[in-house]
């Protein structure tokens, strides 16, 4: 690839058309059959958070603003802020749990055994159905659930804890578990890929345990931090099947009203909040890019693709 | 080098730190307790996938499901699943969206994934094939719907969620073929090729046997990823239901259906995950073994 690479086409129009057929019409087959299920629905989409609905029907004259303020106006707004609250919080505890995790897979674990075992743990939750393993946490934690009844037979507490289930604690936890793989993958990549050498020189010159984290290890990895944290925020964004159950319709989230809209047929509204959870992902993504950048990460992520 | 010699260094390097803060940080972090912690934290969470797998076959042998303990005990729900058949049809349908999703997949993914490092500026492309990884599967899901159902005013089924799973799976089995396809040494083909291989004999000698492993997970991804796949389904099922759609209208309506979801998707984890458990397991065992 890399020898390839180096040659550089032509640019402007032409180099973008050399470049296209450079490899055969493969891909620009498959360049425009991505465009029209991919690209062109999202645009069309955000087209849509500007047209008006009357009685049902989609009103395709006079573009306008009215949609995002009636989003602005009603309750919206606060699914939207608590959207992103729990996933923030989320984000934080999934950060804080799997990037010492991961440093122990990817550096401490000495077993090869282990190590496979671990990974493939964590591979499979990727590939189960969604429902059925929330629904379980139903009578789990529910009032007369395992974990209440359990603890008022043992005379712990005299009263069933509501607390666990149809509420904000219940869909944190239900979300703990199912989006734990996608942050701690991206950080065990860029960890293994960190030379055992640089660990062994930072020891060497001195430095303690803390500051070969600090100085070495943080920065090194924050490429695979990045990942990680994009691909735990995206589908936590837009999250509502676990919200819906879990949250017993108390715990109202941005998932919840696109699907609500879309049922009602307010198509232009679900447009209008879809478009609005890709700006905010956008925001992100800029943000940490930028972060990643002053600290000169960005050019390890390409460093380490080409090893 | 001392001990002494490096709380030194270690000193300078923070210069302002007075040396008594530096020890203290040095005797926090280097606590050998910290490894158990990160390493227990993590395995908690993972278990707290599980668990409620493992209560999930519990309860569908208990006659409440959704009450607390798992008494009276009771096959019942198995056998009003053996009576019902109005599941049959959803997993039917699913088994052969996830096949075509999956043969697709390994075709597409093979063709594109090996033209790619070939091109003379990948990045674009790249960016471009991989971004429905960065979209939230609602927003994607609800595009496709406006797109599909709204603005063009198609009839939506099994048709539009293959669209979607296509466009959902298809980007991880790019990245498996990638992965492998980006190492492979073009030189090899051009060997080949001056030694009189046809274009055919090329590939099926050379490229295939090396991007093989690439190719079967790439196959494997689509099937799982579309075999499972809801949240983009919900938007675009027209009138169709798919297993995962089937479990989700189940668990979601309060219904006295919800015992038999628990006993179907006891009997699908009892075949689906041992499977899934060998195959990765070798996958990874040996990925390990060969770097």
């Amino acid at each position: 690839m890399n020898n390839i690479q180096e040659i550089e086409g032509p640019r402007g129009l032409k180099g973008w058309y050399t470049n296209m057929m450079s490899a055969g019409w493969v891909v620009p087959t498959f360049v425009a059959t991505w465009i029209c299920i991919v690209v062109i629905p999202l645009v069309i989409m955000v087209y849509f958070s500007f047209l008006d609905v009357r009685y049902y029907e989609v009103y395709y004259d006079e573009p306008s603003f009215k949609i995002w303020w009636s989003i602005i106006e009603s309750g919206r707004w606060m699914a939207v802020t608590r959207t992103l609250r729990i996933t923030a919080t989320l984000t934080i505890i999934q950060l804080l749990i799997a990037f010492p995790f991961a440093l122990w897979l990817a550096k401490g674990c000495q077993s090869k055994g282990v190590k496979a075992s671990i990974i493939t743990l964590l591979t499979i939750p990727f590939f189960l159905d969604a429902s059925s393993r929330i629904i379980v946490w139903r009578p789990i934690l529910g009032t007369n659930g395992v974990i209440n009844t359990v603890l008022m037979d043992l005379g712990i507490i005299n009263q069933p804890m509501e607390w666990m289930l149809f509420s904000e604690f219940a869909v944190h936890f239900g979300m703990l578990a199912p989006y734990f793989p996608t942050m701690v993958f991206p950080i065990f990549l860029v960890l293994t890929l960190i030379d055992d050498e640089y660990i062994q020189a930072s020891r060497d010159l001195g430095a303690s345990p803390g500051q070969t984290l600090f100085h070495v290890i943080l920065p090194l990895s924050l490429p695979g931090i990045v990942a990680g944290v994009v691909f735990t925020m995206v589908p936590l964004m837009a999250a509502f099947v676990e919200p819906g159950m879990l949250g017993g319709g108390f715990v109202n989230v941005l998932g919840d009203s696109i699907e609500a809209a879309l049922r009602n047929l307010k198509y232009p509204t679900a447009a209008a909040m879809s478009t609005l959870v890709m700006i905010l992902l956008a925001l992100l993504l800029v943000v940490l890019v930028v972060i990643s950048r002053r600290r000169g990460a960005l050019g390890n992520i390409f460093q380490t693709m080409k090893r | 080098m001392t001990d002494q010699a490096s709380q030194f260094v270690s000193a300078t390097i923070h210069g302002q730190m007075g040396q008594e803060r530096v020890l203290f940080w040095r005797h926090i972090v280097s606590w050998g307790g910290w490894t158990q912690i990160a390493k227990w934290a993590g395995l908690i969470v993972i278990l707290l996938t599980y668990i409620p797998l493992v209560w999930l076959a519990v309860m569908s042998f208990s006659e409440r499901p959704l009450s607390g303990m798992p008494y009276p005990i009771t096959i019942e729900h198995y056998a009003a699943l053996m009576a019902d058949k109005a599941w049959r049809e959803p997993l039917l349908e699913s088994v052969i969206m996830g096949l075509i999703v999956g043969a697709v997949c390994m075709v597409v993914a093979t063709a594109v994934g090996r033209a790619i490092p070939r091109m003379i500026r990948p990045g674009g492309v790249l960016l471009l094939a991989l971004s429905p990884l960065f979209v939230p599967a609602l927003t994607m899901g609800a595009a496709l719907f406006i797109f599909l159902r709204e603005y063009l005013d198609l009839r939506l089924g099994l048709w539009s969620i293959f669209i979607a799973h296509i466009v959902w799976a298809l980007p991880f089995s790019l990245l498996l073929v990638l992965v492998i396809a980006t190492r492979f040494d073009l030189r090899l083909l051009e060997a080949a090729s001056d030694l009189g291989a046809s274009t055919w004999r090329r590939f099926w000698d050379i490229e295939f046997p090396i991007l093989r492993p690439g190719i079967i997970g790439a196959g494997l991804f689509g099937f799982l990823l579309s075999f499972n796949e809801l949240l983009r389904s919900i938007f675009l099922r027209g009138s169709e239901t798919t297993m995962p759609l089937y479990n989700w209208t189940m668990a979601a309506s309060h219904q006295s259906q919800v015992p038999i979801i628990f006993a179907l998707a006891t009997v699908i984890l009892a075949i689906t995950l041992p499977l899934m458990a060998v195959f990765f397991w070798l996958l990874f065992a040996r990925l390990d073994r060969s770097t």
